[in-house]
């Protein structure tokens, strides 16, 4: 017994210096000299004197624990996180809900054993009746360290069946909670590929019709996001939730690709500068509430935590439920007094809310969690618009909106009726006519029988003279930008003139005629954003807005300020992506550009809104919105959640507006990855990559480091990603434009004002 | 002005890497050439060698590598490239990068923006409309609508049979396309449609583009070509004829041409010939004024059995039948007319020295190109060693001129990599007469040998050339 006891004391100590990883060096040896001396006299001491001792190392213990529970840094909570030690979904399970199912897993056999689902039920008494409340409880079980769990990382198929068990949920109307444990999403691309699954997780999630709760322990950016997308999102006190690993960031930060490592002291500066703690996201708004855990983190003995952990669990469901249910002046008072009685201890295991929603409070749910990323990070960006004029386009968005409801909603409808109703009456009326007249016309025609040669005539000049012509559309190799790069008197090898006997281009040809296509073989070399934006668009129809929200530095993040404004200098541009009007043929569109020369085409808190205003500006319009990516890196780091979040805010955004009946469309160039590819981008029916561009979730550098495998040649290529169902078509660069226009022309919504 | 500080590189092989050699000797101006390994034994490598001295000569890999060709020129410290025909003579974007290039030369041949406008055959059908230059009739733009395609079809059709076409056909054709390429023929109505959409597919597929060209297909034609001389700036443009080459090989390659291109003075024609080769001569002259032609090219036309002239295409560079022209063609009274001197003399920024009045015409030539094929089976190039090839039975007649890139006095391997051409015969008379009986002369008295690798006996296209020279010029 007391073996034992002194056994779990050696455990703690352990546990301890694990997640100190050498640090405080101080307490643990003091801890560790007070153990071994105990341990050297165990042996001689009487079974209440060995008692005594353990109850005061036990002490000293507490005593340490809360010491350094209170110096504990952001990077000592990652590893808190990560111990195998800490809780984990099955724990949780087991020790909160009353009844479960595994759905799809038994042990090792499962499609992914990263993730689990289970069917499980809360008990509820509330007098002398009990009820059973069902929930699906969707998760990432890291198995305390079980290898076959991959350490909580979810692949592709494991979240599209994550998805698949929200959408049953959905079906039997009950209430979903998810568990994020998950450093970051599997990055493979299979069918379907990581980031093209976690787009359509998050485009799905947006419009699930049942009340989603989400607890965060271990928030691993994408990975996160894949399950993480809900009405009420907790977190645990001393959980992380991040855009990247603070390793990951500070490879990047000290530009780390090949050699020595980054040293501890960076990775713990990157920890503390990318706001991941439960404290940092909850000042931030990304989370809703902190699950307060015991000291030095949750584990499997801290009974006590579960049962905070349910009574959380609960009264988030239940205020989620009470939030979109009943008529709203009841449904505000029933949510006061429950706050009320909440502060007073209500036991939440004795109060009983149904959580199935009726189709109207269903509906309600969904607009709110809409509302709800809508506004999430809007002070993470500069917004250089002065107020007055701020408020003028407000005025001018509610009397466009009225305006363009008008004309291309009522009137236009009835446009038509009317159209059509004189069309059958011409029609009608000219079936008739032909047959009176006919004898008539047969007449005239033998007396007038020089029409005919007339008529002939005119057949004649038409096939023999010249005809009208505009050759606005026939740009064959005349570019109205022309790349600096054509400007070189320089020969361009073809990167595949081994396998393909591809000769030598001149610059000049390449990169002016040929708009940077091989002739011999067709491989697309990069070009600037700027070839796209004036060879694509008609001439002088490029229009930008908003150009005055600024990407900033809203985690404050150490030497950021100056590469920002270093990247804005050099580009000219006050982020990485340029929202414009712009006519293609004649038809108006909106276009959100992201270029990669900012910052690699990063996306943070300043691109998100820009993104979001334009498919709002687009659905007011009922014009099609275009994505162009001229390239992307991802989501930009130094920005943290500000970052993160988006992924699903403008997945969220694009969902309204092709839910409003519009035409997204994306065009991927050079090389796209991670984040915006995993959310907003990746989620568009219509996709399309431009020949020798690459998409994907992770780079090949991250693939090797986290699977083990060098990924194959040309993993990321267009045509392995139509392959893999995730874009839908490969466009030569010099038919963009062409290609444009019959997108435009035959897919989209409804509600499209060209149509 | 003086042009003989000029080096000119040389970027052709065989007989008019010759003719521009010899053209350069006459002008004063140095030169530079080039050969692969397959052409170490042609007669341009002897001739560069003989004449050009130990840097008058370069090894290249690749007649069709500009990177190279240029090289060359830089090691050589040319001033100026002749294309010649055939590999980079009509590429525009070659003609734009010598001279655009750091170190810029001159492009022997018309200014590249010349080169593109005739080269594309949309733009050359638009400029002769919009000169009331007649055209084939049918589209002078892309048609990318199905059904604008079938209403076009139709009214060429009808349009035939108005003219009294027994049976009608028309031509779809990628209007990217070229070389043959993407070209069928519809003969009925109800078939344009299936026939429209494989052509439109495959101008997608390989050219990129959909638009098709759809156009009458005109059958029982003669062909006819205009020669044209303009010097630089374009501020003089004088024609030097027509030529007729209507006999051509079964791929439509010609193989023998007649200048002037036709002969009304001793044969009868449907129609008034001597106002046709007018009317073409002024079509081609309004069409060179109008783009600024500053350097040799060729208007070809067909002309149908009852007088129509069409304008086919623009050949901006120095064709293989220049001979011929200039064989009748007399510049002040003078004979000796070198067409190619003229275009690089012009080309380096000589002004031309003379007007139309200056010209006159006199006589018959007629041109047999002379190659090792077999015309009795479909024209299938013939290869092996020659082993005599010799005119010398004809003695030093001054009203034969022979152009050939193969030895006389030693056997020569035909190289498989390019085309099989061994000789040109340009055969002069004072009436269409005494040409075709010395062309007959000449044709017996040439001795033409050899054997292929598998020991059989030589072929070449001499008793083609044989029998069709009696009927030459007839219509």
């Amino acid at each position: 017994m007391d073996e034992k006891k002194f056994h779990q004391l050696q455990e703690r100590y352990n546990y301890m210096r694990d997640i100190l990883a050498g640090k405080n060096n101080e307490n643990l040896r003091l801890l560790a000299s007070r153990m071994e001396e105990l341990a050297g006299r165990m042996p001689g001491l009487a079974p209440a004197e060995l008692k005594e001792a353990l109850k005061t190392l036990e002490d000293l213990f507490n005593f340490v624990e809360k010491k350094i529970e209170a110096e504990l840094t952001p990077m000592d909570k990652v590893r808190i996180v990560r111990s195998p030690q800490r809780v984990c979904l099955r724990d949780i399970l087991e020790n909160v809900y009353d009844n479960y199912t595994e759905i799809g897993s038994q042990g090792e056999h499962s499609l992914d054993p990263a993730i689990l689902i289970a069917r499980a039920y809360i008990t509820r008494r509330r007098g002398k009746r009990t009820i059973n409340q069902s929930v699906m409880v969707i998760g990432h079980e890291k198995g305390h360290g079980e290898e076959i769990r991959n350490g909580g990382s979810a692949t592709p198929w494991g979240n599209a069946k994550a998805l698949h068990y929200m959408k049953v949920a959905e079906t039997e109307n009950i209430p979903i909670h998810t568990y994020v444990f998950t450093p970051g999403a599997f990055p493979v691309e299979d069918t379907p590929g990581a980031a093209q699954q976690i787009a359509k997780n998050l485009y799905d999630m947006g419009n699930i019709r049942v009340p989603v709760l989400s607890v965060f322990s271990e928030g691993g950016s994408g990975g996160a996001e894949a399950i993480g997308l809900a009405d009420r999102r907790l977190m645990f006190s001393h959980g992380y939730y991040s855009v990247i690993s603070p390793e990951g960031g500070a490879a990047i930060e000290g530009n780390v690709k090949k050699g020595p490592r980054a040293t501890p002291e960076l990775i713990e500066t990157c920890a503390e500068q990318l706001r991941l703690t439960a404290e940092d996201n909850l000042r931030l708004g990304y989370i809703d509430g902190i699950i307060q855990e015991p000291d030095l983190g949750a584990r499997c003995h801290h009974y006590d935590f579960f049962r905070l952990l349910r009574q959380e669990v609960l009264r988030a469901t239940d205020e989620i439920v009470l939030g979109v249910r009943g008529i709203v002046p009841f449904r505000n008072m029933a949510l006061r007094s429950r706050r009320k009685k909440t502060e007073e201890g209500l036991n939440m295991d004795t109060v009983h809310v149904r959580w199935n929603l009726s189709p109207s409070a269903q509906e309600r749910l969904v607009e709110r969690r809409h509302r709800k990323f809508r506004r999430y990070s809007l002070s993470a960006f500069k917004d250089k618009r002065n107020s007055g004029n701020r408020f003028r386009e407000r005025i001018c968005d509610v009397l466009s909106e009225l305006f363009y409801c008008i004309r291309y909603d009522l009137l236009r409808s009835h446009q038509q009726k009317i159209s059509n109703f004189f069309g059958e009456i011409h029609s009608e009326t000219s079936f008739f006519f032909k047959n009176q007249t006919a004898p008539v016309r047969r007449l005239i025609g033998r007396l007038f029988s020089g029409t005919k040669a007339r008529k002939n005539d005119a057949a004649e000049k038409q096939l023999t003279t010249l005809s009208d012509w505009s050759s606005d559309q026939d740009q064959r190799g005349h570019w109205a930008y022309v790349s600096p790069k054509a400007k070189e008197d320089k020969a361009v090898i073809c990167p595949n003139a081994a396998t393909h006997g591809c000769l030598d281009m001149w610059a000049p040809d390449l990169y002016g005629e040929f708009a940077g296509v091989c002739t011999h073989c067709g491989h697309h070399f990069p070009m600037e954003y700027q070839w796209y934006l004036y060879n694509v668009f008609d001439r002088g129809s490029v229009r930008e807005f908003n150009s005055d929200i600024e990407c900033g530095n809203p985690n404050n993040y150490a030497g950021f300020d100056v590469k920002i404004e270093k990247a804005k200098a050099a580009t000219g541009l006050k982020s990485s992506c340029i929202t414009f009007d712009a006519t293609l043929n004649g038809i108006n569109l909106v276009v959100a550009m992201l270029v990669a020369p900012f910052r690699g085409g990063s996306f943070g808190a300043a691109e998100g809104e820009k993104f979001i205003l334009a498919s709002e500006r687009a659905s007011r319009k009922r014009q099609p919105f275009l994505a162009y990516v001229h390239g992307t890196a991802g989501i930009r780091i130094q920005e943290g959640v500000n970052g993160v979040i988006q992924m699903p805010r403008c997945t969220m955004a694009v969902r309204r507006y092709i839910d409003a009946g519009g035409l997204y469309l994306v065009v991927y160039d050079t090389n796209s990855y991670a984040g915006p590819v995993a959310s907003f981008l990746g989620c568009s029916p219509y996709q399309f990559g431009i020949r020798s561009s690459n998409v994907g979730f992770a780079g090949p550098g991250v693939i090797q480091e986290t699977t083990g495998v060098a990924p194959a040649p040309h993993y990321h290529s267009v045509y392995k990603a139509i392959a893999r169902g995730h874009i839908q078509g490969i466009w030569d660069r010099r038919e963009a434009r062409f290609n444009l226009h019959q997108s435009m022309m035959t897919m989209g919504g409804r509600n499209l004002y060209y149509k | 002005m003086d042009i003989s500080d000029n080096k000119v590189l040389i970027a052709n092989r065989g007989e008019i890497a010759i003719r521009i050699i010899q053209a350069c000797r006459k002008l004063g101006v140095d030169f530079v050439c080039v050969y692969t390994a397959e052409d170490a034994h042609s007669g341009h490598v002897r001739l560069a060698r003989e004449l050009g001295g130990p840097s008058g000569l370069y090894r290249i890999s690749s007649y069709h590598d500009a990177n190279e060709l240029m090289a060359v020129a830089d090691a050589a410290e040319a001033t100026a490239v002749h294309p010649g025909y055939g590999f980079f003579a009509e590429d525009y974007r070659f003609a734009r990068r010598v001279m655009q290039r750091d170190r810029g030369i001159v492009f022997i041949g018309p200014s590249w923006r010349v080169i593109r406008e005739l080269g594309d055959k949309i733009n050359t059908k638009r400029l002769a409309r919009s000169l009331g230059v007649p055209t084939v009739p049918g589209s002078d733009r892309p048609i990318y609508d199905e059904l604008e395609a079938e209403e076009l079809a139709r009214s060429l059709f009808n349009f035939q049979v108005q003219q009294g076409i027994k049976n009608p056909l028309v031509l779809i054709k990628a209007s990217a396309g070229g070389g043959g390429m993407g070209i069928e023929e519809v003969q009925d109505l109800d078939l344009f449609r299936s026939v429209y959409r494989r052509v439109r597919n495959y101008a997608a597929r390989q050219f990129k583009d959909e638009g098709v060209l759809i156009e009458q297909r005109i059958r029982d034609f003669n062909h006819l070509e205009v020669q044209i001389l303009g010097d630089r700036n374009a501020r003089n443009i004088v024609h030097f004829g027509t030529r007729n080459c209507s006999i051509q090989s079964t791929g439509l390659q010609k193989r023998v041409e007649i200048a002037p291109g036709f002969d009304p003075s001793s044969l009868s024609y449907n129609f008034n010939a001597q106002k046709l080769m007018d009317d073409i001569t002024n079509h081609s002259l309004a069409m060179a004024r109008k783009v600024g032609y500053d350097s040799v090219g060729t208007w070809e036309w067909i002309v149908t059995r009852n007088g129509n002239p069409y304008l086919m295409e623009v050949n901006t560079r120095i064709q293989v039948e220049n001979g011929v022209s200039a064989a009748i063609a007399r510049v002040k009274g003078q004979s000796g007319v070198d067409l190619i001197a003229e275009q690089i003399r012009t080309g380096l920024g000589d002004p031309l020295g003379y007007t139309q009045k200056d010209i006159s015409f006199e006589g018959v030539g007629i041109e047999y190109r002379i190659i090792a094929e077999d015309p009795a089976n479909r024209f299938t190039p013939w290869v092996g060693r020659i082993e005599k090839f010799d005119w010398s039975g004809l003695g030093n007649e001054p009203w034969l001129q022979m152009y050939t890139h193969v030895p006389t006095d030693t056997p020569y391997d035909i190289p498989t990599e390019f085309d099989p051409n061994l000789a040109l015969g340009i055969v002069w008379g004072k009436d269409l007469d005494e040409v075709k009986a010395r062309g007959l002369q000449f044709l017996d008295k040439l001795r033409l040998e050899g054997v292929a690798g598998n020991g059989a006996p030589m072929k070449s296209n001499l008793e083609f050339l044989r029998n069709k020279t009696p009927d030459i010029l007839k219509f």
